[in-house]
Formats: C-alpha cells, structure tokens, sequence
C-alpha cells in the first residue's frame, strides 16, 4: 500500500502544493527577466530601455530572493514538521489563510513593481505606481506605498506561518511530553525564531519609515537609518532562503545516497548557532556606508567570520552523511567511494551539485566578509557572482532537486521524466559555472553592478586575464543556458502534475541517524534559553550604531523633526499644539 | 517514523523497472570512519589558502593597499 505524504495527510498536501506552485510562477517570471537582464547588460540584445532595466532587476530580485523563496520555504516546513511529527497542522482553515494572505501580499508587490513598465503607470493615493528600487529596497529610492505593503502583507503571513508550526510542535509536545523535538522540526522552529527576530528590523523600517514617508506623511527619512535596519535583515534573510536547503542536506540528502545522518546532535548545533548569529552582522553589508564607525564593522566582520563555523561544520556533516551511503554502497578507497554515490539520480546529483557551487560561494564569502578586502569588490559583479552561487544555485538548485521528490509526494504521480530531471540539473550547474566564474572575474577590475550600461566612452576595463567581450559572453551564455534549464524543470513539473495516479510512489521518510538526538545534550532543545542569547547578542551589536546613526542624522533626516502633520490635521490645529508645547 | 532505506522504493521513469538495492553492507557508528570526507575538507582547506594568497595579490599588488589599520585603533581603543 503507498503511503506517499499525499496519504499520510491530504488536506496539508494540498496547501504545499499550492505554496510550492506559487514558487514555482515566480521562479519562471524571475528567471525570464535573468535572461533579459543578462543579455541587456552585456550588450548581446537589448529590447529594453534601459530605464526599464531597474524595473527588470527589482522584479528579477524580489521574485527570486523573497517569493520564490519563501513559498518554496513553507511549503518544505509544513512538509518537515508535519512529517517529523507524525501528526498534521492543528487547522489547515489558519494554514490556508496565510498561505493566501502571503499570496495577496506578493501579488500587490509583484503589480506595482511591473507597473514601472508602463507608458503611463496608474495614479493611486497620491503617486505613480511603480517600485523601481530593487530587492534592496532602502531610501532614497522610494516606492509606491503599495510595494511596502505588499511586503508586509507577505511577511505577517510568513509570520502566521511560523505560529502555525509552534502551534502544530506546541500540540505535539502535549501527547509527547518527554520526547526530544524531531530534528527536522527543530530546525523549522530555530530557523522561525530568527526570522522573527530579524524581521522586525525591516518590519519597522517599512512602517515607520518608509510607508510614511511614501505615503507623504512624513516628509524625509534618515537614509542611512533605513539602509541599516534593511540589514539588520538583508543578512539573516539569506540564511532564510538557505535553512530549507541544510533541512534537505541533513534529512534528506543522506537517505538519497544510501545512508543516514552522521550526526543528529551536530545538525541541532548547526541551527543553534544559525538563530545567534544570523542577526548581529549585518553591518557588514555596509563597510563602505559613511557615518557608522570602524568599530562596529569591525565588530560585525567578526560575527560574521564566526558564523563560517556552522556552515564548515555543515559541510563536514552532510559529506560524511553522503560518504557513509558510498561506502553502504559499496564505495572504497579514499576517494573511490565518490563514484559509488547515486550520480544518476537527479535527485541526489542536483544536491550534491548544489553542494559543491556553495563550497566556492563559501570562498567568495569570506572575501566580501572581510573588512578591508571588501572594498575591492564591493558594488561589483563579483557580488551578483557570489549570491548566484549562494541562493541562485545552493538554494535554487536544492529546491529544483527537492520539488522532483516533492511533487511526486504531493500529487501521487510519478515525476514525468527522471533523465530530462537529471540533465536539468546538470545543466543549472554548468550554465551557472559560466555566469558566475565571468562575474567574479570582472569584479577584480571593477566592473559595476547594477548598471544597465556598463560600457563607458573613453575608458576601457582591463582584466588581468581574458577580455570584457570573453566575459560578457560567458555571462550571457550562461543565461542561455540557465533558461533553458529552468524551463525543462517547469516541463517536468507540469508534466508530472498532469501525469496519472501512481501506486508506485516512494514512502515518506526521512533520512535516520547514525548518532541520533539522545546523543546530544537536552539544552540543544532549549529554545527559550538560545533565543534570549539571540536577543541579547542583536542588542550588544546594534544599539550603538544605530543610536549613533539616530543621533547624527535624526530619525527622519538632519533636522527633520518628524511628521508632517499638517497634510492630515487642520494646520490652525497644529499651530496651537505647537504654542501649547513652547 | 521508521525511515526505510530510498533506493529500496525508488523506481525509475518507466515506472517498471525497479532500481536494484545497491547495499552491500551495513556501516554502524562505530565502523564507519569518514576519512574520505577528512581527506576532501582538507582539499578544499588547500583551495581557500591558495585563493587567499591569490586575493592579496589582486588586492595589494594590483590596487594599492587599503588596509584599515591597527586592530586598536579600529575597535577606538587608541
């Protein structure tokens, strides 16, 4: 008899599917605009006025870093808690409302972004309609107050999402009172206190700062300000994207290549360090900002070099996991036993592959994490090239590996095609080697990103190997090449979805320990206690800096003293406020 | 849950043909030693101390330096 997640629990197997295909729409619309973008910048073709580029790059960022993302995310947590706690959500009427209310949010975001494109875009409430400010979305560049609450919309139901699964473990907990939280729900439950933690950054940032001031309610923000708290959470939000992707090297990724999990206690470790660390760094996005001191960058370079141990570590667990299904498998030699790894199951290769571009992406890391070293590439391609390995592969590549595991999972039919799945996937890695090797190159010599032309009259680049043309070429190859990989994985996804009902679907486990969660102290599971260290950590890294950053530029800009009431209250009205306050 | 081994229930696209279970033996805990991954950590140790010797060339030989100074005076100690 099957016993497919779809099985197991039908009702939540409807709403990850529906998060998952939500991903899916934004990984399509997104990488399109790749490929535009790409071709545009490297002057191969160019369709677009350039104008148009920002508005190709914001919709390209936030597509890709926030929607796609995230709904890939909560569909694999759902799936994750749900799975390791043998038990389904406490009400999938709450699961389905934020998985909608996200829906509602990225859908405002998404129609004001693509607005930008045209003519003459709508006038609402006052302005334009258009968000022409990329992913990173900070002042001065302003956006149409429906880009801001768009966000928030998708980020409180991201938040429901996370009560969702406390609520779900919290139930759990009551029928299980002694037992050890299962691995894969721990690391949904860490990975959600931090994103609790370092959205509330960006949260107050849009609410108090940017919607105002959008709305025309407050007259100026404090850029700088601004720019810190998207930090605050443009740091933490990347290993957002990634802890689904450790989730499927640890639990998953063992059991495909025929082994178990090395160590249980080392993957709880991992996550722990991931919710104390995450946070407190992100000044490090901001070396080159004027006005916040040496000190405090120095500070944050330091957390963030601390926080290569869990990812070192990672790296150490999830090849020793892989290893240990070689030598199961039959695998010998000291370095023999790669070849008796599952290479032909895309599945398996599609992670793996992932791996191995976010142990180079580990090397481009360091390089922009360190203090001084950064200012050669900062604001360079080198950077794109960097976050393309992280979550434009890492996670990417993980989570196109995953939906061939999932989908089956979810719909009870057989994926439609495992040779085009493994070609896909290969295909990613390769088309990606060109793209990000030529953007890396190019940062050395300082060619600029987020530029629609970077070709300038009477100045020539001069790498120190290859030339500007070799490197366009791989970039724009490379986006060829991506396309095309992207649209035989959304081929296979349509056509397993509209496939026939299988019997012949693969259980729904996940991988076992070979050092399992009673060899690791009870205080991992103390979630309280790491939380409060978490806090307190993001206290000791940021009060200085930003009651500096306040305290020279003023909340809402130099002497600006906040808001303009006059555009909502009757100015007589305020002129006696004011002579009652002197 | 009790997880049972992937490849046993794996199939392929012809959805007939059943992989082979590749298992030849059952490592435990104590019988599995990950030198292979020791010996690959180690490689990609390597790799990272060459890109870093090649970084401060890139950066020092070709640019000009930009160090930030003392580690004192960037924690405004002194």
């Amino acid at each position: 008899m099957r016993n497919a997640y779809l099985d197991q629990f039908p009702d939540e197997a409807r709403v990850i599917k529906a998060a998952f295909w939500s991903s899916f729409i934004a990984l399509a619309i997104g990488g399109v605009l790749g490929l535009v973008q790409a071709l545009h910048r490297t002057d191969v073709f160019r369709f677009i006025q350039s104008p148009d580029y920002y508005t190709v790059l914001t919709a390209h960022g936030v597509l890709l870093v926030i929607v796609f993302t995230i709904f890939f995310l909560v569909g694999t947590f759902t799936w994750a808690v749900t799975t390791s706690l043998d038990r389904g959500v406490v009400d999938t009427r709450f699961t389905w409302a934020w998985y909608i209310m996200m829906v509602i949010g990225a859908a405002l975001a998404g129609i004001t972004i693509f607005s930008g494109f045209l003519e003459s875009a709508p006038s609402i409430l006052g302005s334009e309609l258009n968000a022409d400010v990329l992913f990173t979305f900070y002042a001065p560049l302003e956006a149409h107050p429906f880009f801001y609450i768009g966000l928030v919309v998708f980020v409180v139901g991201s938040w429901l999402a996370g009560v969702d699964w406390f609520r779900t473990w919290l139930a759990w907990r009551r029928e299980n009172p002694d037992e050890r939280i299962p691995l894969p729900t721990f690391m949904v439950l860490t990975t959600t206190l931090f994103w609790y933690i370092c959205t509330l950054g960006v949260s107050l940032s849009i609410l108090v700062f940017l919607l105002p001031w959008s709305l025309g309610i407050t007259e100026s923000v404090n850029p700088l300000l601004t720019r810190t708290m998207f930090w605050y959470f443009g740091h933490a939000v990347v290993y957002f994207w990634l802890m689904p992707a450790y989730l499927m090297w640890y639990t998953m990724l063992p059991k495909f290549s025929g082994g178990k999990l090395f160590s249980d206690p080392l993957a709880r470790v991992v996550f722990v360090l991931f919710l104390l660390l995450s946070t407190p760094l992100g000044i490090h996005h901001q070396y080159l900002d004027p006005g916040i001191a040496e000190g405090y960058k120095f500070i944050a370079m330091t957390n963030t070099m601390f926080l290569l141990l869990p990812s070192l570590l990672t790296a150490f667990t999830v090849v020793a996991s892989m290893e240990h299904g070689a030598r199961q498998r039959g695998g010998e030699g000291y370095l023999g036993w790669l070849k008796a790894l599952p290479w032909r199951d895309p599945i398996f290769t599609g992670m793996a592959l992932a791996g191995l571009m976010f142990a180079a992406a580990g090397f481009s890391g360091m390089i922009n994490a360190g203090m001084n070293i950064n200012y050669l590439v900062h604001n360079t391609w080198w950077v794109v090239g960097h976050f393309h390995l992280t979550v434009g592969t890492a996670v990417a590549l993980t989570f196109m590996a995953a939906s061939y595991w999932f989908i089956p999972q979810l719909t009870g039919k057989e994926l439609w095609n495992r040779s085009v799945a493994l070609g896909q996937v290969v295909l990613w890695f390769i088309g990606m080697t060109f793209m990000t090797n030529a953007m890396h190159r190019s940062g050395l010599f300082g060619l600029p990103r987020r530029t629609a032309e970077p070709q300038y009259q009477g100045f020539d680049f001069e790498p120190a190997v290859g030339t500007v043309g070799e490197i366009n070429m791989q970039v724009a190859l490379g986006a060829v090449i991506l396309t095309l990989s992207l649209a035989l994985f959304l081929l296979n996804m349509v056509m397993t979805s509209i496939g026939s009902n299988s019997e012949s679907i693969p259980d729904n486990t996940y991988a076992d320990t070979l050092s399992g969660a009673e060899d690791s102290p009870r205080i991992l599971d103390n979630l309280k206690l790491w939380t409060a260290i978490a806090v307190v950590l993001v206290i000791i890294a940021y009060t200085l800096p930003l009651a500096s950053i306040i305290d020279a530029g003023g909340l809402f800009g130099p002497d600006i003293e906040g808001f303009r009431l006059s555009t909502w209250v009757d100015p007589a009205v305020i002129e006696s406020l004011s002579e009652v306050i002197r | 849950m009790v997880s049972r081994p992937y490849y046993l229930l794996i199939r392929m696209s012809s959805g007939t043909e059943q992989r082979e279970p590749d298992h030849v033996r059952t490592l435990g805990h104590e019988e599995y030693d990950p030198i292979g991954t020791a010996i690959l950590i180690g490689i990609y140790f390597l790799i990272l101390v060459l890109l870093w010797i090649f970084m401060y060339f890139v950066e020092f030989l070709g640019n000009g330096p930009t160090v930030v100074g003392m580690a004192l005076t960037v924690v405004g100690l002194a």
